[in-house]
């Protein structure tokens, strides 16, 4: 399409273009628009309006159209063959916020579960919502240990930008004071079960080194003037999160950061519009703006502005730089270094151990507590006692105690006869036995083989090129999830469990759903695609800001620290655009 | 056939249900055939109506109602119109055509038809056969069957508001509450 001129071009122009409406994307907007930038946002899905769009939030299990909300098989197998692999994204309930895999293609030469929902929101919609702050020794380690690049910041710098991040979305959790593990601005936290506070005590007598917290999760405990503003209010232990939540108890850009920045009357969303490529001005030595294909009318359109976030993930932000080719950039776009696209990471999980507290069978819980406890890590923190010999990094359990309610003698679960009748019924309709697990999330390291790539050759169902993934795990993540089970058991044991049993379920990269590192910050333009500020090294008015931007994965969950690389990001813009500096 | 016909009638006495006495055959004969309150979509009336029976007898009504009530036959009928696999509807209604052919055998009168006490105790050696095949690894129909009963009942609307509890908006949580306060399971986690 040719470019704009005069009228047509002043009418797609903004003051700057967030690309993708996700975690990050509704929290480019929120920034950009509450310091009066014009702000257009670039969703490539549907609209999913707060409240008006969660079709399934208060379902009743008996009214779904299939036995316990489950998708038929073939169903599944035509239409959702990746998004099925996690065992829980994809039901009657969750559906409609998870893509038709077989118009969403991509090629694994390596196994890779790509789990995506494409619609505004995005997976802020159906994210875990625990929210940790990387620690020092995260921005560290790298340096350190010579591995990948350093990174360009050290936590004192985002510091304040996770305290901004944590006061807007509300996090709920327990201070801890652990150098590694800091501690952030919290709404009160979450009760621990009578069997996780037995094996809080019991574990850490034995194990003082292995903390036992609440898990510290972006939920809503005492909401602030401003959350209840926005019209949030306090979470209501549905445990119904990934429906979308009709109280605001969850943190989602479409409750929060959307909404936020709509009130400025700063913002425009506008959805079904594909991000194709990012326009370069060789004249101007930067970027003029994005295409667009619209995926309803299957046209072009360009927009246009002084600044454009890349918030469209971390592979759709990759994909975007990649297809845009120019004589400036004809390796991708700001991919002088040739990292775009390398050093995939995640969190490799599927590993810990369970046991089972039958002295609590006279007590339970009231309320469905949308959250676990967590163990931080406790591994290679520098001291000779924490020193692993076998492998780099650490990992975090996540994990909690429940009882066994009545489904647990349907299929494989049942030993025996199962009996039928009277009694089998009663027994059902009370609790089963308590089972308290733990399971690993492990840092996987940065890898420049690691990768993705563009495959022109296949094309979506937009005739768009595809990714291409080529993403397996090495030694040292293999050696940690020997410990990641071994550790787990122990504490189990420790804490007087009885049938204690570790447990490798397994792990495809990807399956953690925290992909981050194709676009990596760094120093030196040479190894790394962005700067200190999530700047393209070579385009300095493009950011990318979500998990692409990680030079390392730590073990935590990643969003929070994707939001406040944002947040301070686009501080970073409006103030250089100010200065004349984009 | 003839010789797990004759097992089954062997394992029927075993468990303490005769089979030939006058008095059985009286109450057997005296036993309603339930009416179907509904109209199957994807079995036919026969399989429907055992269904019925077997299902109720699956999960009974006590001191709250049972799968009959709960609608548990008009969910498994859907069910195998939209949801089961080929396998598990060939598993189900070939597992019904043996209850019928087995009470035919052993009583010479269909299922449904049957003493309650006759109906129980030929459920029982399925029971007891499934045990077994279960430790051999082996697929047996009567599990199967009481799974889907127990998922359409305990995801019922009665299964779940009155054989369980029912929270739809708990409003807070609370981790260390005695059993006895809460009185069931939770429907819902």
């Amino acid at each position: 399409m040719a470019n704009l001129n005069g009228r047509a071009r002043r009418k797609n122009t903004y003051d700057a273009i967030v690309v993708g409406s996700g975690i990050t994307g509704g929290i480019a907007a929120k920034e950009l628009t509450q310091k009066g930038l014009k702000v257009l946002v670039l969703e490539r899905g549907r609209m999913v309006r707060h409240l008006e769009d969660y079709p399934t939030a208060v379902m009743d299990p008996w009214q779904t159209k299939y036995p316990q909300g489950q998708l038929p098989q073939a169903e599944l197998a035509a239409h959702y063959p990746v998004q099925r692999r996690t065992n829980y994204t994809m039901t009657e309930y969750t559906q409609h916020f998870f893509v038709r895999d077989d118009e969403n293609p991509y090629t694994e030469e390596s196994r890779f579960d790509w789990i995506r929902g494409y619609h505004v929101g995005g997976r802020s919609l159906t994210w875990g919502r625990q929210s940790y702050r990387h620690s020092p020794i995260d921005f560290e380690a790298n340096a350190k240990e010579g591995i990948g690049v350093d990174w360009p910041i050290r936590y004192e710098d985002l510091a304040p930008w996770y305290e901004h991040v944590e006061r807007f979305i509300g996090v709920s959790g327990q201070a801890e004071g652990l150098p590694h593990f800091p501690d952030g601005h919290y709404q009160p936290p979450m009760e621990m079960n009578c069997v996780e506070k037995a094996f809080k005590s019991r574990s850490e007598a034995k194990f003082p080194e292995r903390r036992i917290s609440i898990g510290r999760t972006a939920h809503l405990t005492d909401p602030t003037e401003e959350q209840l503003a926005l019209g949030r209010t306090k979470c209501q232990f549905r445990n119904q999160c990934i429906r979308g939540c009709p109280f605001g108890g969850y943190y989602s850009s479409n409750s929060g950061g959307l909404i936020a920045a709509e009130r400025t009357g700063n913002l425009v969303i506008r959805p079904n519009s594909i991000v194709t490529e990012l326009i370069y001005d060789d004249k101007a030595g930067k970027a003029s703006g994005v295409r667009i294909l619209d995926a309803v009318t299957r046209k072009d359109e360009e927009f246009y502005a002084d600044v454009v976030f890349l918030c469209a993930s971390a592979f759709n932000s990759t994909w975007i730089m990649m297809n845009s080719t120019s004589s400036r950039f004809p390796n991708g776009f700001g991919n002088g270094s040739d990292q775009l696209g390398r050093n995939v990471m995640d969190h490799h999980l599927g590993v810990g151990a369970s046991g089972e507290a039958p002295e609590f069978a006279e007590m339970y819980f009231s309320g469905r507590r949308p959250n676990g406890i967590y163990v931080p890590r406790f591994r290679n923190l520098g001291d000779a006692a924490t020193k692993r010999s076998d492998y780099l990094r650490g990992f975090g359990y996540q994990g909690g105690a429940s009882r066994a309610t009545w489904d647990r003698d349907l299929g494989a679960r049942a030993q025996g006869a199962k009996g039928f009748g009277a009694a089998r019924k009663a027994a059902l309709s009370q609790p089963g036995p308590w089972t308290m697990g733990l399971g690993g999330f492990g840092e996987i390291l940065p890898y420049e083989d690691n990768r993705v790539t563009l495959n022109r050759d296949k094309t979506d169902a937009f005739g768009l090129p595809t990714l291409t993934f080529n993403v397996t795990m090495r030694e040292n993540e293999i050696a940690m999830r020997r410990d990641m089970q071994t550790a787990a058991a122990e504490m189990l044991e420790a804490a007087g469990f009885k049938n204690v049993k570790g447990h490798d379920g397994g792990y495809a990269p990807g399956l953690g759903i925290h992909e981050m590192g194709t676009a990596r910050m760094g120093r030196d333009p040479k190894t790394s695609v962005l700067n200190a500020h999530n700047q393209v090294h070579e385009c300095k008015n493009v950011y990318v800001t979500d998990g692409a931007a990680m030079t390392s994965a730590s073990c935590v969950n990643p969003s929070l620290t994707y939001m406040a690389l944002t947040a301070r990001a686009a501080d970073h813009a409006v103030k250089a655009r100010k200065r004349g500096d984009l | 056939m003839l010789n797990r016909r004759d097992a089954i009638r062997g394992l029927a006495l075993a468990v303490g249900v005769g089979s030939t006495g006058w008095a059985e055959r009286a109450l057997a004969a005296a036993a309603p055939v339930p009416a179907l309150a509904w109209t199957p979509t994807a079995l036919t009336q026969d399989q429907a109506r055992l269904l019925d029976v077997v299902a109720e007898l699956i999960i009974p009504t006590t001191d709250t109602p049972g799968a009959r009530e709960a609608g548990v036959p008009q969910f498994i009928d859907r069910a195998v119109g939209n949801y089961y696999e080929k396998s598990q509807v060939d598993q189900l209604l070939g597992g019904l055509a043996r209850i019928d052919a087995d009470a035919r055998a052993a009583h010479g009168d269909s299922f449904v038809a049957l003493a309650p006490e006759k109906q129980v105790a030929l459920l029982t050696v399925y029971d007891q056969e499934a045990g077994v095949a279960r430790g051999q690894g082996q697929s047996h129909f009567f599990p199967a069957l009481e799974d889907m009963v127990t998922v359409g009942y305990f995801t019922s609307e009665i299964g779940a508001t009155q054989a369980l509890k029912y929270d739809p908006v708990p409003g807070a949580y609370h981790g260390c509450v005695p059993l006895a306060e809460i009185g069931r399971a939770w429907a819902l986690r």
